[in-house]
């Protein structure tokens, strides 16, 4: 306990003396996290622009399309284009998302009872934007299609009754459980904050036990050789307690305010996330630790917690599920603890799972964090007896 | 000739720091392999999904073949006890359901307003995404082929049937990235950016370094043979992505390749800039690694692909701008993936030009003293 009470001073007096290595700790975090908030803070994107290509113009149905293109508050109808090369330049230049093409006589054709196809050009490569404009634009043309079709059906003499049931006899009615907005400020902000932190825990790992290699100081901190492993072990738990507690603590604020002040309410148990969080940090300063004591190079650490923690987002499942990987990319991406972390929080917080459900995971994340610890103090038991690697750059 | 001989001297001096290079070339070439491996099936297919019939008549057996036959969902459990289906859903074995309720056939004789609900795991969109469209197109041709028969039955021709049923249709029409694969939407804009992270981290490396060790002055021409040293492994790392990994990969590719070369030589410039003045302003060897490693994120999102811009507020519509990233991905997709001409991106160009020109003014300015008296210094 003395060990590890001293080796906690030390850090703190480390911190203390450089305000670089307490800013990473304290406020950079706090300010990353508050940007990624303001980002997201708009929830969902209005106003995509759009264009409108139409051939069939003076008819009040390209009219009436217009319109309601124009009313629809996701899009935003910019200068129309009046043919094919107008159209390609305006995607192009992704001076708009998508191009809606009226065909030629499209009212007549629909006066005569045959049907015309509108068709939608839009931009894939921005997939986001894109789907979001063909969900809009899906729904307007579906709302006036029916309308026309049930104005014709009354001229046949329907019942007005049963032309609903007859339209769609069979109506699919989709509901997104969880997210019932699909907004992305809860479902984005949330899952990034975390992904943020594990970036800088690791970060602040492999920095923290690092530079006492690049100082030539591990003998200061450990004592001289031999140094047992258990030994080790406390002084890098009090090495990395000031670090776990403040980044654990910068996100649980930025957390909290998602759910308390911009009321994204937690359907689960929020001290069930705030234990796990915990536990990530933990996990990744271990990781960056050891990957410190086991190079025994502060930049090669370094260059290595970037190599895992910085795409740990864009592998976790969230933005592209699991099931959809290669056997081989899903084994790497269930070896990272940002994946499992990044469930559990969905669970608790989306879909109000059952906490025993993420038990595996919170028991998981403990271990690891043992392990890695362990290698850390191993490698560092190691280091210690090589005095003449300290000191690499 | 004299300037020649600076510029190999300092790139040799460059190649031989360890930690730049595997910054400036080992990393790139790495993320090059290993990040497309994860989105390298691109599109999110069979979605493992269950289906609660509580109906146990043709139509229902009908509907089910149908889903079976979506290649965008796969049904793995197909029970009578809707409780049995949430519960799969909550551990994850499903990302959705479609629920058949009980006097389903027996309502629809009866020709009222038939509702299946269709519920999505909205907590992962792509999964939840394609269970709703793979439900709907399912469930949706069963509808159609009823409608159509009861249109029929109603005394018009098939033709007139299928038009009556649907007077105004919409055929989306996926541009650029024709198979919407999802890799080709993100790794192609990423890629811009690792260029940048890596060329910036090991710049500020390289130039922390120096200043650590006090050879920081050297006067204008040295830092310009510095600054050009750096943009060689960037410019040769974006011929890597651009010329061998966007092809080998299948991405949307080379479309304006000489706009593309265009862009390369502005956008690696204004990062080496931004890369010397990080680097002289810590003094540090790792510090800038600590410092740049987490940025990536915010700058993914603030970049405009993934996030669409309209979506930022105002005042980071602007400040998104700072970072060489964002022109640099924007002009990118622009002319790898899209085709643009050179005259459609000349403001995102010329606006990487000017953020090269701020930058190495500066670093010049700093660096403008002697050796001499920097070693006096």
């Amino acid at each position: 306990m003395s060990i590890l009470w001293a080796s906690l001073r030390r850090e703190g007096a480390r911190l203390r003396a450089s305000g670089a290595d307490l800013a990473m700790l304290t406020w950079v975090p706090l300010l990353a996290m508050a940007l990624l908030c303001w980002i997201f803070s708009a929830g969902q994107p209005q106003r995509l622009p759009i264009a409108l290509w139409n051939e069939d113009p003076g008819t009040a149905l390209s009219r009436q399309l217009e319109r309601m293109l124009q009313a629809s508050p996701g899009l935003e109808l910019r200068a129309p284009v009046l043919n094919r090369a107008e159209a390609q330049a305006a995607l192009q230049s992704m001076a708009v998302y998508a191009v809606v093409h009226i065909p030629p006589d499209m009212a007549r054709d629909v006066k005569q009872g045959r049907s015309a196809s509108i068709t939608l050009l839009h931009n894939a490569q921005l997939a986001t934007a894109s789907s979001l404009v063909q969900r809009d634009v899906r729904q307007v043309v579906g709302t006036l299609s029916a309308g026309i079709e049930m104005q014709a059906a009354a001229k046949r003499g329907t019942p007005g009754q049963a032309l609903y049931a007859r339209m769609e006899p069979i109506k699919t009615q989709l509901v997104a459980l969880f997210n019932v907005s699909t907004n992305y400020e809860l479902f984005l902000a949330a899952a990034l904050m975390p992904a943020l932190v594990h970036i800088l825990a690791m970060t602040a790992g492999a920095w923290s036990v690092g530079r006492e290699l690049r100082e030539r100081t591990l003998g200061d901190w450990l004592g001289a050789p031999p140094v047992g492993l258990g030994p080790i072990f406390a002084a890098l738990v009090g090495k990395l307690l000031i670090a776990c507690l403040s980044l654990w603590a910068c996100t649980m604020a930025a957390l909290l305010y998602l759910a308390q002040l911009r009321g994204w309410a937690v359907a689960g148990s929020m001290a069930w996330i705030g234990l796990a969080l915990a536990l990530l940090v933990a996990v990744s300063l271990a990781a960056g630790a050891a990957l410190s004591g086991l190079t025994l190079s502060l930049r090669t650490a370094l260059s290595g917690a970037g190599f895992f923690s910085a795409p740990a987002f864009a592998f976790c499942g969230v933005a592209y599920p699991l099931l959809a990987m290669s056997p081989g990319a899903r084994t790497w991406a269930e070896a990272m603890p940002y994946t499992h972390y990044a469930r559990l929080q969905l669970e608790q917080w989306l879909m109000g799972a059952p906490l025993a459900q993420s038990l595996p995971t919170i028991a998981a994340l403990g271990l690891a964090t043992l392990v890695l610890l362990a290698a850390a103090s191993a490698g560092l038991a190691r280091g210690l007896r090589q005095p003449q690697r300290w000191g690499g750059r | 000739m004299a300037f020649l001989r600076l510029l190999l001297a300092q790139l040799r001096c460059l190649l031989s720091d360890k930690g730049a290079v595997l910054l400036l070339l080992g990393a790139p070439l790495l993320y090059g392999f290993f990040y497309p491996w994860f989105y390298a099936t691109e599109v999110v297919q069979r979605v493992p999904v269950a289906l609660v019939v509580q109906d146990s008549s043709a139509l229902s057996r009908q509907l089910l073949r149908f889903a079976q036959a979506s290649p965008r969902i796969d049904p793995q459990l197909v029970t009578a006890d809707e409780d049995q289906a949430r519960q799969a859903l909550l551990r994850g074995e499903v990302m959705g359901y479609a629920l058949i309720p009980s006097d389903f056939k027996r309502d629809l004789l009866r020709a009222r307003n038939l509702t299946v609900p269709v519920y999505a795991n909205g907590a992962y969109p792509l999964a939840s995404k394609q269970v709703q469209y793979g439900f709907a197109e399912a469930f949706g041709t069963v509808s159609a082929g009823v409608e159509l028969r009861r249109l029929q039955a109603g005394g018009q021709s098939a033709l007139q049937a299928s038009a009556s049923r649907a007077p105004l249709q919409l055929q989306p029409l996926a541009l650029f990235n024709p198979t919407e694969g999802y890799g080709s939407f993100v790794v192609s804009a990423v890629a811009i950016l690792i260029l940048q992270q890596t060329l910036l981290m090991g710049g500020a490396l390289f130039v922390g370094t120096l200043r650590e060790q006090g050879h920081a002055g050297g006067g204008v021409r040295l830092w310009l043979a510095r600054l050009l040293a750096l943009c060689l492994p960037g410019w040769l790392a974006g011929l890597f992505y651009m010329g061998w990994i966007f092809i080998w990969q299948g991405y949307p590719h080379g479309a304006n390749p000489l706009g593309a070369l265009a862009m390369l030589a502005v956008f690696v410039p204004a990062v080496a800039g931004c890369a010397a003045l990080i680097g002289w302003a810590l003094a540090d060897r790792e510090r800038a690694l600590q410092v740049l490693l987490f940025t990536s994120l915010p700058l993914v999102f603030v970049a405009g692909f993934t996030w669409p811009a309209e979506g930022l507020p105002p005042a980071l519509q602007w400040l998104r701008w700072l970072a060489p990233s964002t022109a640099g991905i924007q002009a990118s997709l622009r002319l790898n993936q899209m085709g643009a001409s050179v005259a459609q991106v000349a403001p995102l160009l010329a606006w990487l030009g000017g953020l090269t020109l701020a930058g190495w003014t500066a670093v010049l300015w700093l660096g403008r003293g002697s050796s001499a008296a920097a070693r006096a210094r």
